[in-house]
């Protein structure tokens, strides 16, 4: 795959991991290599990723040293490949927003913030997106309570919203 | 059609003579399941003209239980059902229920369909007290019942603990006909005037805003 070799080429050791799975290559890097690397799979004519199919957050927490991982997922409509990029980071560990790169990360950095709390340097807007201004907690984090941190029937203060 | 004929237009003078004095009426003309007399309800005769107190509340209950406009709004995966019983299958039109409105304030009431999240829980309390009066609320699916499945952070459990609700319809989600026979409970309803908020000085939404705000 040439978006492969393009990557190796530019990164070479830098690029910590590279995965493939069915055809669908995926590639680790350090979280101080983010943006470069998104910068270039958007950039350079050989991978010319335009569009940022989805950006998400996850949460392993057997890994202890780094319990986050963020995984970018690339679509290229010039050349019709695909390609993964994912990065762990450390509990309170930011990453540089890549709203400036594809401005739909927007939304998706707003819902990886509000539901594992990774923060996301220089987002325009970082609020909560799904849940309400006043929720408290991280709920897709595997130890927040399922039933929420409030209880009862109405879980939501009202006042003031109605 | 006696019963457009009879009910929907202005009475002309001789009508309104045959009722005040002993009523030639006959049920037949009306197409009612209640007798004129019933209907009628006594007249009180007052100097200027004739009054007819409480009764016209049945009158009105009549006609609305035909033209019930639900408001346009689904929430979740019970709306599919919903659009089912809107579609040429199922047709909810042949009961005077297509007319779905797009806005609270020309509607007769709401269809609850699915999991309400609490982000939206403001909406729908908004949209409920948009509905003008009268109005009734059928609640639709498990997940607008009870919360279902979902005992999460993020769903409300059982939409009346927000807005009063007349008609539970089971399900995950209902069929159609089963939402069919939902709204045929709620015309009966519609009918007798009867609302779920009757007795009630105020929706649970604002006694939880009264009591401070969470759990009810
Ligand atoms: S009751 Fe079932 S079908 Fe209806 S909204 Fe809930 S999960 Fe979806």
């Amino acid at each position: 795959m040439s978006a492969a070799a393009g990557l190796e080429k530019r990164f070479g050791k830098r690029l910590l991991e590279k995965t493939e799975l069915r055809g669908e290559l995926a590639y680790i890097v350090a979280p101080e290599d983010w943006l470069r690397v998104l910068s270039f799979c958007k950039e350079s004519s050989a991978l010319a990723f335009d569009q940022l199919d989805c950006l998400l957050g996850d949460h392993l927490p057997e890994r202890e040293a780094a319990p986050f991982e963020v995984v970018a997922h690339l679509l290229s409509h010039t050349h019709g490949h695909r390609l993964r990029v994912k990065t762990s980071l450390a509990e309170g560990q930011t990453l540089p927003t890549v709203t400036g790169l594809w401005p739909s990360a927007g939304f998706d950095e707003r819902e990886a913030w509000e539901m594992f709390g990774i923060v996301f340097e220089g987002h325009p807007d970082l609020r909560r997106l799904l849940t309400t201004e006043d929720f408290e907690g991280f709920p897709l984090r595997k130890d927040f309570p399922l039933e929420g941190t409030v209880g009862g029937r109405i879980r939501i203060d009202l006042r003031g919203k109605i | 059609m006696g019963m457009t004929d009879g009910l929907f237009r202005r009475a002309t003078d001789s009508e309104v003579r045959a009722v005040v004095e002993g009523a030639p009426l006959k049920r037949e003309d009306l197409e009612l399941d209640i007798s004129p007399d019933e209907l009628m309800g006594g007249p009180v005769r007052f100097p200027g003209g004739i009054a007819m107190p409480v009764q016209v509340e049945r009158v009105l209950g009549f006609g609305r239980s035909f033209s019930f406009w639900p408001l346009l709004f689904g929430l979740a995966c019970c709306a599919i059902e919903m659009m089912a019983l809107g579609g040429s299958r199922f047709d909810m039109s042949r009961f005077g229920m297509e007319a779905m409105r797009a806005s609270p304030r020309q509607a007769d009431g709401m269809i609850v369909a699915g999991w309400c999240s609490i982000k939206m829980a403001p909406r729908v309390v908004r949209l409920y007290e948009q509905i003008p009066d009268p109005k009734w609320v059928l609640a639709m699916g498990s997940c607008a019942i009870s919360g279902n499945i979902w005992d999460t952070y993020n769903v409300v459990q059982g939409i009346d603990s927000l807005i009063p609700v007349d008609v539970y319809v089971p399900g995950c989600p209902p069929r159609p006909e089963a939402l069919w026979e939902g709204l045929e409970m709620i015309r009966q309803r519609v009918k007798e005037s009867k609302h779920a908020y009757d007795g009630l000085r105020r929706i649970p939404a604002r006694d939880a805003i009264a009591e401070g705000g969470s759990d009810s």
